[in-house]
């Protein structure tokens, strides 16, 4: 197999036109309708086209899906009135005609630029996510570069049926820098990036069955992992809440006291850290003896 | 104005039945009666953060209400201040236990079970959004800190001056803090003043609360947020074609 | 944010290209997005600078009159968002959307 650029060096529209199926992407509310943010314009601050996210439908595989990717350049990929509502309609739109909808997330959250519109924009897209789910319509978060998701786009990220991440990737709510500020150096150091990835990092995410798949830095393998899931949802039920809820607590009794993410890598049965450490997704994936 | 303790806030909302209703560790769960109406109650008291057990604590009582009590209303009570900004939190997956939280109350949703928001004290970032805004229908009350954050943290974030924010938020509300401009953007219903009426309006509003989303039709109508609805709207009308 | 706008006389734009419109790079720092599409009399490029940086609209000018000197880019609008990209950037991204204007996305 030959190897692509690496992803998450891709831009947005990279990343896109490397998923789906060639010349298939159509995009909606394209840059030459000129929405900009008006908070931006006020502030003078530089607007874009599409407001940090592109939005349309493609194929993949041969089979028609809605997609978003978000801009990590602009703003840090963060969420304003515009980029949201954008995001709401395109899962809006997902639920209306049962086609599945993924999301590449690229973003630190909220757009504080724009106040709480941004907030609201957020909620009301998880709204729209679990419309897509009550029809078991397959809503995916893409998770592949070094911004990650964070704050409201990382609790964004948890409403969707699945979670593709590769190492690059991070999940998480408040950001290393944040909780260094809060806690101090010793207890987070956000320049250590080995701690911050083994924090927040696909590696660990999948470990702790939070990501469903852990790739390449590749959009064939991403490709892959989507095409993977497009047929599948996962259920909200008393069954499936309950299990969690004994999964999630069970996680916290065992290493709420942990400081050590090696120590959660241990007790999830990675035997070898290092030889973990220096794999890539595909092969942490296999040496992990993830417990389902 | 004054600060009310947790117990006497629980009291005007809930009457005596309040004393059904458990407050620990900042935390609140339990079952009580809005008028003639059972209601479950979870919640967040004393601007408390939220983190890993304390998501799991509310999704316990959430669980509990879908399995004892069919369609009984969920009465959701915000005052926190964020979620705990913590490294351990944050490696055990907080994101993971929020969003297990959502789902819970999309069960319940699901299930017939009103969910209603009442925002108390502070209702600030990811605290909010892991219960409080995932609500049928979103009221604050007038003394309560609601949005994003406070004009001078965005300040300091953005490192644009206070003075050029203030201005701003003349015209855009959602760079505003606090319950009338949250309202303004359609985030809450309606604000309320928490006096001996305030009862009477919780009961009104699990009564007439439906499951429909409103909030950015309420942002455009009321000139807070001009754009949402129309840009949703566009995406739809195009994709459509 | 300094913004202008001006037309510089270019040859016409070959009558069918692969889309009415491209767009190349993002808004982020140091880095700028050109938007370009069919529009306008066949004989003008007509361009819309916003820029974050301030007091380089001569050196704007200079690069858009010569990219319209050297490219047949007449019935174009060039729309530009700059975030402080450097002179020879802006040279690339315009030339990068010619290329998926007349050529399709690479």
């Amino acid at each position: 197999m030959t190897r692509g650029p690496l992803f998450h060096e891709q831009t947005a529209r990279q990343r896109i036109a490397a998923l789906v199926d060639p010349g298939s992407f159509d995009e909606l509310l394209p840059p030459p309708e000129r929405i900009t943010s008006p908070y931006l314009a006020q502030l003078g601050i530089p607007v874009s086209f599409d407001d940090g996210v592109v939005i349309g439908h493609a194929k993949i595989g041969g089979r028609k899906v809605y997609l978003a990717a978000q801009v990590g350049q602009f703003v840090g990929g963060a969420v304003g009135e515009i980029h949201g509502a954008k995001l709401t309609g395109l899962f809006k739109a997902a639920a209306r005609d049962r086609t599945p909808c993924i999301v590449i997330v690229e973003s630190g959250g909220v757009r504080l630029h724009e106040g709480s519109a941004g907030e609201i924009a957020i909620a009301e897209t998880m709204r729209a996510i679990f419309e897509c789910r009550a029809k078991k319509v397959p809503t995916i978060a893409v998770i592949c570069s070094d911004i990650g998701a964070y704050g409201g786009m990382g609790i964004l990220s948890t409403c969707c049926d699945f979670r593709v991440m590769t190492e690059h990737g991070r999940l998480g709510i408040s950001g290393p820098i944040v909780i260094e500020k809060w806690m101090g150096k010793k207890a987070y150091d956000s320049s250590n990036r080995a701690l911050v990835w083994k924090t927040s990092g696909g590696k660990t995410k999948y470990l702790l069955g939070d990501a469903d798949s852990l790739v390449l830095d590749d959009a064939g393998a991403i490709r892959e992992a989507i095409s993977k899931l497009l047929g599948k949802s996962s259920a909200v039920s008393l069954k499936a809440v309950k299990a969690r809820q004994a999964e999630l607590a069970k996680r916290l009794k065992r290493f709420g006291q942990t400081e050590d993410a090696d120590a959660v890598w241990k007790g999830m049965g990675v035997r070898d850290i290092e030889a973990a450490s220096l794999a890539s997704g595909p092969e942490f994936a296999a040496m992990a003896k993830r417990e389902k | 104005m004054k600060k009310l303790s947790s117990r006497a806030l629980l009291s005007q909302l809930f009457g005596t039945s309040a004393k059904g209703i458990a407050v620990e560790k900042s935390l609140v769960t339990g079952y009580a009666s809005v008028g003639a109406t059972r209601v479950c109650v979870i919640g967040t008291c004393n601007g408390t953060y939220v983190d890993n057990a304390a998501a799991l604590h509310l999704a316990a009582q959430v669980i509990d209400c879908i399995e004892h009590h069919p369609k009984m209303p969920i009465v959701m009570l915000v005052d926190s201040a964020g979620q705990e900004p913590n490294r351990v939190a944050e490696m055990l997956g907080l994101a993971s236990y929020f969003g297990h939280l959502l789902n819970c109350l999309e069960l319940a949703r699901r299930n017939g079970h009103k969910l209603i928001t009442v925002a108390t004290g502070q209702a600030v970032g990811g605290a909010f959004i892991c219960y409080g805004m995932f609500g049928d229908r979103i009221y604050a009350l007038d003394s309560a800190r609601v949005g994003l954050m406070p004009v001078e943290a965005m300040s300091a974030v953005t490192k644009i001056p206070v003075p050029v924010l203030r201005k701003l938020s003349k015209t855009m509300p959602s760079l505003e803090f606090g319950a009338h401009p949250f309202a303004l953007l359609g985030g809450v219903e309606a604000v309320w003043t928490l006096d001996d009426g305030v009862a009477a309006k919780l009961e009104k509003a699990i009564a007439t609360a439906s499951t429909e989303d409103n909030r950015a039709e309420l942002g455009k109508k009321r000139g807070g947020r001009k754009l949402a609805l129309d840009i949703r709207k566009k995406v739809l009308t195009e994709s459509a074609r | 944010m300094e913004k202008f706008t001006k037309a510089f006389p270019s040859k016409p734009l070959k009558a069918r290209t692969a889309k009415p419109w491209a767009l190349a790079g993002v808004v982020g720092s140091g880095n700028l997005e050109v938007l370009l599409e069919r529009a306008g009399a066949s004989g003008t490029m007509e361009c819309h600078v916003e820029t974050s940086i301030p007091g380089y609209k001569s050196s704007w000018l200079a690069a858009l009159a010569d990219f319209a000197t050297h490219y047949p880019a007449g019935g174009t609008k060039v729309t530009i968002h700059d975030q402080g990209a450097p002179p020879v950037l802006v040279n690339l991204r315009l030339r990068q959307a010619y290329d998926h204007l007349t050529g399709g996305d690479k």
